[in-house]
């Protein structure tokens, strides 16, 4: 019978395979990413679905495993992602410099993934932690640029040590490393663990005021990358809020007037700040890759705020925040990669028009973004859903304005790049050159659209598993029918299908009236006038440039404030490093006698010799 | 077979070579290499040279601690040794007398004829320093290796005449049955420590070593930081774990000192951009890492940290000294591109680099996890508290993580006209033996923690000799 330790051991291998296929052909290697991460996500799935997954560990025995719902839950989602990502591997890694690194690195990461969702010891769960942070590590580097890669490990590592931190905590008050023990903590160090698993939870998901990792790497890191850590590695991170957060229990007095612990309220606040500034920054992005990945940022935010509330609405919503946020925001950037595979670029106002070379990219992509902006039918409406009335019914009134603010202001960004990079006029050079994104790479997209819509209409059975989650966790149930989801009280029935039915039928409408009318007459570029005059070129008259430039003149100049203040602080460890080195390290070598008198005199001062 | 031949042979062979300039480079080979596999043949005794008995005469004593170090030591000193011979022919009756000299350190079990060896190798040291043409570094080296030794020499002779005894077994017992407070022997132990605080790289006393190591070559930059640093942390440590005694006002010095050479080495590391440097500021702070774990009792894990330290710091120093008498330059920016044509060298290289800021997979991450998990729990009472050591290593090790992976990402990326090095295929393949090393101890580490533990038995038994 197959093991978890078998499977992540034969990702391992399949991922060393990818290396020495990849030295002999650099495309063969990243098929191999492909059958690698397939070969993971179905065993896991499949076994771990049916209860046929076994957890014992024969070969590494120092490392023990356990089944749990909410890591089955994670892997599941997590290693859908490394695959769905894996079929634009092979149309990437050519251009990459070290192809067979790629291939191999790439599912290492994902075989450290599925240790930290399956181990149940919390040091191996810091082990998996590093193990996937230093070998996605080394894939951001062959994108754009080489910072953003110790950027990452510097956030990261901050993030993980925080995490071994509240381990040894842990382990010094209750004398064992074991996951499932952690909500036995009290008193002091229960709020210590508390805030260092926060810090790490921050840090991961890029959340406020941890997050000026998150657009840097997402915009940077390769195409293919981008999405694996926007939708499967950022997820870490919600796995330790999961443990942190909601595990671990209320920290701190209760506030009595949202009836909420006050550790849990201030991680909401945060929440909503990264909710408030993640929609901000996003607003004013050009490039597509990277107001995504301010989106991102935001939608950390709402799976933090989900989280903090501790009610079963909240926690169920923040976990289907997450399936949700992983399947539109993972459609969405392959979209953008697609584009960039074939254009070459990923700014908006160099882009245009795409839509009649690659329809159905842009389909994929409206879709993505309808869920991401949380408009029926698609998985985004329904979690967001389900955070409104956690959060309204707590009475968080600030925290729900952020929430409602973020959702109105991905309305704003999220169509840019639609009507920049899709839509609008089409750009003369790439009329010739720009076909629709290649067959494999449509496959991905198309599944990811279909399950958007699918979590969107039928968000039951989701729903039923998550269920099984909040068992563990120790919260009450989700009330479920067949279609429907009960919110706060009786009377607050959602009917996703219900919903979807009534969206078919005015789309239906749309259609009918559509075609029924006489057909549009497509005109040339040029056939048109402006300001009295003939049009003579065929420029770019973009909407999506500076669209928003009054809004952003409200806030362009506290933009730079946690930027500046990392800089800063990175500028002080290289002055104190500085300062030490004029202090210590000079050629007299009076200086080092002069010290070692202050030392002696510092030990017989007071003393009579 | 005796573990005197280990010191004396070396000695033996340095005089001969002397005499006959010709072969004098095959012999430091010969010797070196059979140090190494005489190694095998050690038995695990006291010696007792001369016919005196402890604690009149001097003893060596081969025990597990010393086994462990002569062993890293040697091998090191070896491969060091095969891989410069060539260029560095005149300088091998030196060598000679280093080996003997190290040798004689860790075998020592008489605190005077410790200081002794320190003087010898020691000397051995500032003429290997010399190849780095750079007069004024070696000359401040001389300097504060001198005044640390005379610190050294001092404090013993107070302290043999508070006990009357120089042999360190000896010494420790008397202390204990004596009955003296802590606070009495106080000042000669901190002469001590301050002595071998100049050799250890502890951070008020350690001016020489950027003069030295910044100006390295590839003979002298391996030698003294991995070599010589192993040596001298191992033989530091014994004196620390078996015969030192701290009144709290001690403890707190050294507190201090260690943290402040964590913190600020791994400070100055990530303000330095030429490579060399970064590498003997982050050596800085891993030997404080070594003494505050000897201090606190961890002897096990301090063994085994100063080691793996002298393993990758080897590689490291062997592999940038030797780019830079190529380029010319050890800033970063002129070593971009490094391993895009040396991708061998790049992996042993990333291996070795992973491995000392501890991620997993490597045998960094099991030390770096024992050293913590023996900081937190323990029941010794710790300066300020059991969080404190543990949060100051994190804390400094995020900052060396950012460096090395800077450093890591500018030599694998960037640049179009990446530098032409080529290295000896020896020095691929040690890379290659010492990254599978790193990583086969980094997965099955049941073998790093039980060799670890028999070590930390053995020492805490208290020194029978």
């Amino acid at each position: 019978m197959l093991t978890i330790e078998l499977i992540i051991l034969y990702t391992l291998a399949s991922g060393v395979l990818a290396f020495l296929v990849g030295r002999i052909h650099k495309g063969l290697g990243s098929v191999i990413t492909i059958l690698g991460s397939l070969f993971a996500f179905s065993a896991v799935t499949y076994l771990g679905y049916t209860d046929q997954l076994a957890f014992t560990s024969d070969l590494l025995p120092f490392i023990t495993y356990q089944g749990t719902n909410l890591g089955l839950f994670f892997a599941i989602l997590v290693s859908f992602v490394f695959l769905m990502v894996s079929f634009f591997n092979p149309f990437f890694v050519t251009k990459y410099k070290y192809p067979a690194v790629y291939s191999m690195l790439y599912l290492l990461s994902l075989s450290g993934v599925l240790g930290v969702f399956f181990t149940d010891n919390l040091l191996y769960l810091f082990f998996f932690f590093e193990f996937v942070v230093w070998t996605s590590l080394f894939l951001i580097p062959m994108g754009r640029s080489r910072k953003a890669a110790s950027m990452y490990y510097g956030f990261s590592a901050a993030g993980s040590f925080a995490l071994l931190f509240g381990i040894f905590v842990i382990y010094k008050d209750l004398g064992s490393f074991g996951i499932s023990g952690i909500e036995d903590l009290v008193g002091t160090s229960k709020t210590i663990v508390f805030m260092l698993f926060g810090v790490a939870a921050f840090a991961k998901l890029g959340a406020f005021p941890l997050h000026i990792w998150l657009p840097k790497v997402l915009t940077d890191a390769p195409d293919p990358i981008t999405a694996l850590f926007s939708a499967g590695l950022e997820k870490l991170g919600a796995f330790v809020a999961v443990l942190g957060i909601v595990k671990l229990g209320s920290v701190g007095f209760n506030i009595p007037s949202i009836n909420l612990a006050f550790g849990q309220s201030m991680i909401a606040g945060l929440g909503a700040l990264t909710i408030v500034f993640g929609t901000l920054m996003a607003i004013r992005q050009d490039d597509a890759k990277k107001l995504l990945a301010y989106s991102s940022m935001s939608n950390g935010g709402y799976i933090l705020v989900a989280l903090s509330t501790l009610t079963t609405q909240g926690v169920a919503g923040g976990l289907f925040h997450i399936v949700a946020h992983a399947l539109a925001s993972s459609a969405a950037f392959l979209a953008i990669a697609a584009v960039a595979h074939r254009t070459g670029t990923t700014k908006i106002k160099e882009l245009g028009g795409l839509i009649h070379k690659m329809p159905i990219t842009y389909l994929v992509y409206l879709i993505a973004i309808i869920s991401m902006a949380g408009i029926p039918p698609m998985g985004g409406f329904i979690s967001k859903w389900m955070i409104f009335q956690s959060v309204m019914n707590k009475g968080m009134i600030l925290v729900a304005v952020a929430t409602v603010f973020g959702s109105i202001g991905s309305f704003l960004y999220v169509f840019r790049p639609l009507a920049a990079l899709f839509l609008g006029q089409e750009l003369p050079q790439f009329k010739k050159t720009v076909k629709e994104a290649p067959f494999f790479m449509l496959v991905p997209m198309i599944i990811l659209s279909l399950l958007n819509v699918y979590t969107g209409v039928f968000p039951t059975f989701i729903l039923g598993f998550i269920n099984k989650v909040l068992d563990e966790l120790n919260i009450a149930r989700m009330v479920l029918t067949t279609f429907t989801i009960q919110g706060w009280n009786a009377q607050s029935i959602l009917d996703p299908a219900l919903i979807s039915l009534a969206f078919a039928v005015g789309v239906g409408v749309a259609f009918i009236i559509f075609i029924s009318l006489k057909k549009s007459k497509k005109v040339s570029l040029m056939d048109t006038y402006t300001a009295g005059n003939f049009i003579y070129t065929e420029e770019l008259l973009h909407y999506s440039v500076d669209f928003y430039a009054p809004l952003e003149r409200l806030y362009e100049k506290y933009i730079n404030i946690m930027k500046d203040f990392y800089k800063s602080l990175a500028n002080k460890v290289v002055e104190f490093g500085r300062v030490m080195k004029y202090f210590f390290f000079t050629n007299k070598p009076e200086i080092t006698v002069f010290w070692i008198v202050v030392v002696v005199v510092f030990l017989l001062w007071g003393d009579v010799l | 077979m005796s573990a005197i031949y280990l010191i004396a042979v070396p000695l033996l062979a340095a005089f001969i070579s002397i005499l006959v300039k010709k072969v004098s480079p095959y012999l430091l080979l010969l010797v070196s290499a059979a140090s190494v596999v005489a190694m095998y043949f050690v038995d695990l005794e006291t010696i007792v040279i001369g016919g005196f008995t402890a604690p009149y005469g001097i003893s060596l004593v081969v025990d597990r601690f010393s086994q462990a170090g002569l062993f890293a030591v040697n091998v090191l000193f070896f491969l060091v040794v095969a891989l410069n011979i060539n260029n560095y022919k005149k300088m091998s009756s030196i060598l000679l007398v280093a080996l003997a000299g190290l040798n004689g350190l860790l075998l020592t079990g008489d605190l005077f004829n410790l200081f002794v060896f320190l003087e010898v190798s020691g000397i051995a040291a500032y003429l290997i320093t010399t190849t780095n043409k750079k007069p004024l570094a070696t000359f401040n080296y001389l300097v504060a290796g001198t005044v640390g030794s005379s610190l050294y020499l001092l404090g013993l002779i107070l302290l043999y005449a508070m006990f009357g005894t120089l042999n360190m077994a000896d010494m420790s017992q008397s202390i204990a049955d004596s009955g003296v407070s802590a606070a009495v022997v106080s000042l000669p132990f901190l002469l001590m420590f301050i002595g071998f605080g100049v050799e250890a790289k502890l951070l008020p006393f350690n001016s020489w070593v950027k003069g030295i190591l910044g100006h390295s070559n590839s003979l002298s930059g391996p030698m003294i930081a991995s070599v010589y640093a192993t040596a001298m942390g191992l033989v530091f440590g014994r004196l620390l774990s078996e015969v030192f005694v701290f009144d709290d006002k001690v403890t707190l010095i050294i507190a201090v000192v260690v943290v402040l050479s964590v913190v600020a080495g791994e400070a100055m590391a990530y303000a330095s951009t030429k490579v060399r440097e970064i590498l003997l500021f982050s050596s800085i702070a891993q030997a404080a890492l070594v003494v505050l774990l000897f201090v606190n009792g961890f002897v096990g894990w301090a063994i085994m940290l100063a080691i793996a330290n002298g393993v990758t710091k080897f590689l490291l120093f062997s592999v940038i000294n030797k780019a830079t008498e190529v380029v010319g330059s050890d800033e970063i920016s002129s070593l971009k591109g490094l391993f895009v044509n040396n991708k061998i060298i790049g992996v042993s290289f990333t291996a070795a680099s992973l491995s000392i800021i501890g991620l997993p997979l490597f045998v960094g991450f099991i030390i770096k996890m024992k050293m913590l998990e023996s900081l937190f729990t323990s029941t010794l009472v710790l300066p300020f508290g059991n969080y404190f050591y543990p949060a100051v290593i994190l804390l400094s090790s995020i900052v060396e993580g950012v460096y090395f992976i800077k450093l890591l990402v500018s030599l694998w990326y960037d640049k179009e006209n990446a530098p032409v090095v080529h290295y000896d295929v020896l020095l691929k393949y040690v890379g290659v033996v010492i990254a599978l090393g790193l990583i086969v101890y980094g997965v099955f580490q049941g073998n790093v923690v039980d060799f670890a533990d028999s070590l930390g038995a053995i020492i805490l038994q208290g020194g029978v000799f």
